[in-house]
């Protein structure tokens, strides 16, 4: 009951739920997080760009870095076309990464660990390439699911390989994230677990809980580079698959 | 070496050897150093697509694949909800899935978007397509 590892992903009401037009609606810890980050976000970069100086200080530089990975990503992917979608690709990336980073704090609530928040993303983004896609190319765009050169005996099977495989975009984009943050929760609360249990056996447990508290303290070192790197993937996956959408053809 | 050999010939003798040494050695050194400029550029652009580990990059992989056939079972049994025909489709999504399951996976490891590479290997989709239709 102590360690139950799924329990850290519950979401609870903290404001109570509100009959808005037959459906509940609650303000929840999840919803309380998403603000948190928010506010981490925007507070964090106004603090950072608040003295504007020359030679940035500590705090500046952070956030110089921050910008910059962003920006070089956007100009190395997308080119100088994508320069509209760099403030979307910068905030995507900044509120998944200060959610993961925000999660690995205990007793904090991960919101990137609920796929219904990952797929929300993922399904925006990638509806947000098929709008672009066809505001850019007109029909044309759809020649994406054709490719060129394919006998045409084979085609229908090659669009409906390329179809599927357009759709499993956001499968991807919003599972990856997802399941990353999942897994490697439920992995630190499990191994975290492996301790408090073999210290209840006794002196002997206690002498063998060093083990999977090693492993607690590597896996949280290994679960804030995780919290990283898929930050950065979502963000530059979004970037690769607008990409399609500006440079489908031509 | 040059030293112990002849100690007393001092600079005049072995200056233009030396010279000459010092100066490929320098040649080679700025050669070296533009070749490592270029490598560390050409690396930092590459690892800053390919998302920096290789734990991230096998990540992908496997998630772009099991994300193909998750789809085609999805579509496939969709269509046998609304057609009743309950085993038919789900197969046939299912092997179509995995095929985009492969076609995900293989795209992903060859990073570049196969729609801009082959954009610039074939001029003629054009041609193509006015024919077909």
């Amino acid at each position: 009951m102590v360690n139950d590892p799924i329990h850290q992903f519950r979401i609870h009401p903290i404001l109570g739920p509100w009959n808005v037009f037959g459906q509940e609606i609650a303000f929840t810890n999840s919803n309380l997080f998403m603000g948190i980050i928010v506010l981490v976000v925007v507070g964090f970069l106004l603090l950072a760009s608040n003295k504007k100086a020359l030679v940035p200080g500590r705090l500046q530089s952070v956030g110089e870095m921050w910008y910059n990975l962003v920006h070089n990503m956007v100009e190395n992917v997308l080119g100088h076309e994508g320069a509209p979608f760099f403030p979307l690709v910068f905030s995507l990336f900044s509120f998944v990464l200060v959610a993961n980073m925000l999660g690995m704090f205990p007793y904090f609530f991960t919101v990137t660990s609920h796929v219904i928040v990952t797929a929300s993303l993922a399904v925006f983004v990638v509806g947000l390439v098929v709008v672009v896609g066809i505001y850019k190319h007109g029909l044309g765009w759809f020649k994406l699911f054709v490719p060129s050169g394919v006998p045409l005996a084979i085609l229908p099977l090659i669009s409906l390989i390329e179809f599927i495989s357009f759709l499993s975009r956001p499968i991807s984009l919003g599972l990856r994230l997802f399941g990353n943050m999942l897994a490697g929760h439920i992995v630190l609360k499990v191994f975290a677990g492996f301790v408090v249990s073999l210290v209840a056996l006794g002196i002997g447990g206690a002498i063998g809980s060093i083990a999977p508290l090693f492993m607690a303290v590597a896996l949280t070192a290994l679960e804030f580079l995780v919290a990283f790197l898929q930050a950065f993937v979502f963000a530059i996956l979004t970037c690769v698959y607008l990409n399609d959408a500006l440079h489908t053809h031509h | 070496m040059a030293r112990s050999v002849d100690p007393k010939a001092g600079k005049d003798e072995t200056d233009p050897k030396l010279g000459d040494i010092s100066a490929r050695l320098h040649d080679l050194d700025s050669r070296l150093a533009a070749e490592k400029k270029q490598t560390a550029q050409a690396e930092k652009s590459s690892t800053q697509y390919q998302g920096a580990t290789d734990y991230s990059k096998g990540y992908r992989l496997v998630s772009e694949f099991v994300a193909g056939i998750l789809v085609g079972a999805a579509v496939g049994y969709g269509l046998d909800y609304v057609f009743h025909t309950l085993p038919l489709f789900l197969i046939t999504f299912l092997l179509v899935g995995f095929g985009a399951g492969m076609v995900n996976m293989s795209r992903a490891a060859n990073r570049t978007p196969p729609s801009a590479e082959e954009l610039a290997k074939m001029p003629k989709p054009h041609d193509d397509e006015d024919e077909d239709k």
